[in-house]
């Protein structure tokens, strides 16, 4: 069976001219169907007596009515759908990265006209709120090395990526803008109900970072460093002993030094690293630090090196933005053990503990910057402290009653709570009904939303997914109901 | 014949004295002769002899009644007022007689001819006839209670599916949904179920024009939608009468009654049979 995808863009509607996303905010498109052409069209060319070919199902009936063969009959559902035979399995991990893959255009999609380049001021005009931005190409690079797009956001349906602007956008990055003029670090944690869009709020903060030369470092999921899937020893010299993880980290500094290298190339170091492999002196570029790193053995030596540096105050050093996406992960025992077999928790993994203590402030960005922590509602474990912690915050900066722990509840972690002392929340909640139409006037001139967008039409499907982005794109973009 | 017991007195026997034997032949009686030797007696009513007297007597007066006004002019039957009548068996209870269903029908078919009787020639003694055929409890003089917007502009119904029971409160709105304190797609995971869920606002074009909140419970995640489907149109048609029609034809009117069928005895569930084994 053949993509639906692949069959609309066949029967495309005859005008050709797409209409910019702007200029028609306001009036439904004039070409867009009020109503879906593709069951009548295909019974339209059946119709014409076009040569008919059998499809395979009726050659099936046909076939099994008669029996010509006598075999035993199986009902197709039977079946077991054997694919095609290579002959060879997959290869380790081929799986894996075919699942993770990401793809960011799609061909079949209509470009969007009037699709304007995503500018940093953008994200702080309060009168964008509801517009889509593209992302420009070079940035997607670098989001792409950080791992800022997640493979179940819905990039494989359109051109090219674009990014709505909300109001939480515009809260959030104002926010950021504000700290680093300040030389100040903002500490906040995302959170908020399943696909509201919490992993796109960091990734738009990553693209104002990016754009703005910060130095952007990612944690793309915090449970590849907690569910003992990476490999770890402890750092020497350490007490209570802490655990690095050289693989991951050496994956994070190619990262870093992708995404920043044009900024990294700038920065000069101010210290001397006699510990390193290799022998950097002062005054070398950040980038040329991070090169040491060629073996996992040294890499996490040498992100202690760069961090050191990052951390030396100076006018010339940008701001940093730290995000990590999955913070429940962080916030428990995790899956490794020491060697008396007892169980590690996760604020003893080196770099889970460098994050905390920034996110908790205990060692603040002396450049400014902002770190930011995402919680993530898909195969996440339950964390009561930390989901005390955010709604203690939450209740402090509504001005109200904080929540109190249980008094016979045994689950709490202390080290968690100390983390979330002070942070700052941001609650991400259902779009409001402008930005829902902005988005759906987006998926439309795509193409891939087959109806004149006006009022009622975003009433209904805001009603029907109480403006959760999600929510709303697999009750428009994954039905083919109209 | 009973004396209160605060006036018994103790009987004088002595005292009781019969009265003297009437002698029909006597000649110095005023009655003439002739007529004692014709006369029989005659029961106080024709139905002495039945088995069914009261019966009769009623069948009797309605028969004299309708001899007496039959000519009287009757209106349309379908303005004539609606009186459940007693059937056999209510009427047998309560004369504890054995009465024939043709006797009744007979007798019924006067009743509702009496009745077309135009009202304001109808004489009081056919009223007072008819009076004891009519039922004790009479439904057509119930009123329907007619739900209203209350006045926070609140419409509350519920509706029923599968073993699911919701709770429906409606008010005019921005097209918030609030189900037992979540929103819809927070309550239902599935797409579907949100929109069978919300099938009734949608199939009348008032998605975005109201705000639910509503109690669900009871059943699985479809019973659950499809209860709250069937108590939104209700509780829509109390803000707007005239969407019942429309309602009606998206099939949100009529509640579904289908329900799980019971297991039998000899089935593994309602019909399945066992495997057949060979012995």
């Amino acid at each position: 069976m053949s993509a639906p995808l692949s069959l609309r863009c066949l029967l495309r509607p005859s005008a050709p001219v797409p209409r910019s996303i702007t200029a028609a905010a306001s009036t439904p498109s004039p070409w867009t169907a009020t109503f879906s052409t593709t069951a009548s069209a295909q019974k339209d060319g059946q119709k014409m007596g076009t040569p008919k070919k059998m499809s395979a199902k009726t050659k099936g009936s046909v076939s099994t009515h008669m029996n010509p063969t006598g075999k035993k009959q199986t009902m197709a559902k039977f079946k077991k759908n054997k694919g095609a035979k290579t002959g060879k399995p997959p290869l380790p991990g081929e799986r894996k990265a075919l699942r993770k893959r990401i793809q960011l255009s799609n061909n079949n999609a209509l470009p969007v006209a009037g699709l304007v380049e995503l500018e940093p001021k953008d994200l702080l005009d309060p009168t964008k709120v509801g517009t889509m931005v593209a992302l420009p190409g070079e940035m997607q690079d670098s989001l792409r090395t950080l791992e800022a797009f997640k493979p179940t956001q819905f990039w494989p349906m359109f051109r090219q990526p674009a990014t709505l602007i909300r109001s939480e956008t515009v809260d959030l990055i104002a926010q950021m803008q504000e700290a680093a003029s300040k030389k100040q670090m903002l500490r906040a944690v995302i959170t908020g109900e399943r696909i509201t869009g919490k992993s796109l709020l960091l990734l738009q903060s990553m693209a104002y970072g990016l754009s703005k030369e910060w130095i952007v470092i990612n944690i793309p999921e915090a449970q590849e460093l907690t569910t003992a899937c990476t490999e770890y020893a402890p750092v020497p010299d350490t007490e209570p002993v802490q655990y690095m993880q050289n693989n991951y980290c050496l994956k994070m500094i190619q990262a870093i030094k992708k995404a920043n290298s044009s900024v990294l190339a700038k920065q000069a170091t101010v210290y001397s690293h006699p510990e390193l492999p290799q022998n950097i002196p002062i005054n070398s570029s950040l980038l040329a630090l991070l090169n040491a790193a060629k073996e996992p053995e040294s890499a996490w030596v040498v992100f202690q090196a760069f961090w050191k540096e990052l951390m030396h105050k100076d006018a010339t050093r940008p701001p940093i933005l730290f995000t990590l996406d999955g913070l429940q992960h962080i916030m428990k025992i995790s899956d490794y053990r020491s060697p008396a077999f007892e169980l590690i928790h996760s604020q003893d993994l080196a770099l889970v503990r460098l994050f905390c203590d920034t996110l908790s402030g205990a060692s603040p960005l002396p450049n400014g910057g902002a770190i930011l922590a995402a919680t993530t509602r898909g195969n996440a474990p339950r964390s009561p402290s930390m989901e005390l912690a955010l709604a203690q915050r939450e209740a402090e900066q509504a001005g109200t009653e904080p929540p109190a722990h249980e008094p016979y509840f045994k689950g709490y972690d202390t080290r968690s709570e100390a983390t979330l002392k002070s942070v700052k929340v941001m609650k991400v909640k259902g779009m409001s009904k402008l930005e829902a139409r902005g988005l759906m006037e987006y998926w439309a001139s795509s193409g891939i939303l087959r109806a004149t967008v006006d009022e009622k039409a975003v009433a209904a499907k805001w009603a029907l997914s109480a403006g959760v982005v999600g929510e709303m794109e697999r009750a428009s973009l994954l039905t083919m109901r109209p | 014949m009973s004396t209160e017991p605060t006036d018994f007195q103790p009987i004088d026997f002595q005292s009781i004295q019969a009265a003297a034997e009437i002698d029909l032949l006597d000649p110095g009686s005023a009655v003439p002769q002739s007529f004692f030797q014709k006369a029989r007696p005659i029961p106080a009513t024709p139905s002495y002899f039945t088995r069914t007297p009261k019966f009769n007597d009623r069948f009797l007066t309605l028969e004299k009644l309708s001899r007496q006004y039959g000519n009287l002019p009757t209106i349309p039957p379908s303005q004539v007022e609606r009186v459940a009548w007693q059937n056999l068996e209510d009427l047998k209870l309560s004369l504890g007689e054995r009465v024939k269903s043709t006797d009744f029908s007979r007798c019924l078919a006067l009743v509702k001819r009496l009745h077309t009787i135009h009202p304001k020639l109808k004489p009081a003694v056919i009223m007072e006839a008819l009076e004891p055929f009519k039922k004790e409890v009479q439904p057509f003089l119930a009123k329907r209670s007619v739900a209203t917007v209350d006045k926070y502009g609140r419409a509350h119904a519920a509706g029923k599916r599968k073993s699911s029971v919701a709770l429906v409160w409606l008010v005019e709105g921005m097209g918030e949904v609030l189900i037992n304190g979540k929103t819809l797609p927070e309550y239902f995971g599935r797409v579907h179920d949100r929109e069978s869920a919300m099938w009734a606002l949608h199939a009348t074009d008032r998605l975005g024009k109201y705000n639910v909140w509503a109690k669900v419970q009871g059943g699985g995640t479809t019973g659950q939608a499809e209860a709250l489907t069937l108590g939104i149109a209700r509780a829509l048609m109390i803000h707007e009468p005239a969407l019942k029609p429309a309602l009606r034809r998206a099939g949100c009117v009529t509640r579904d009654p289908r329900k799980v069928e019971r297991k039998k005895a000899g089935h593994v569930k309602a019909r399945k049979s066992p495997t057949w084994v060979k012995r």
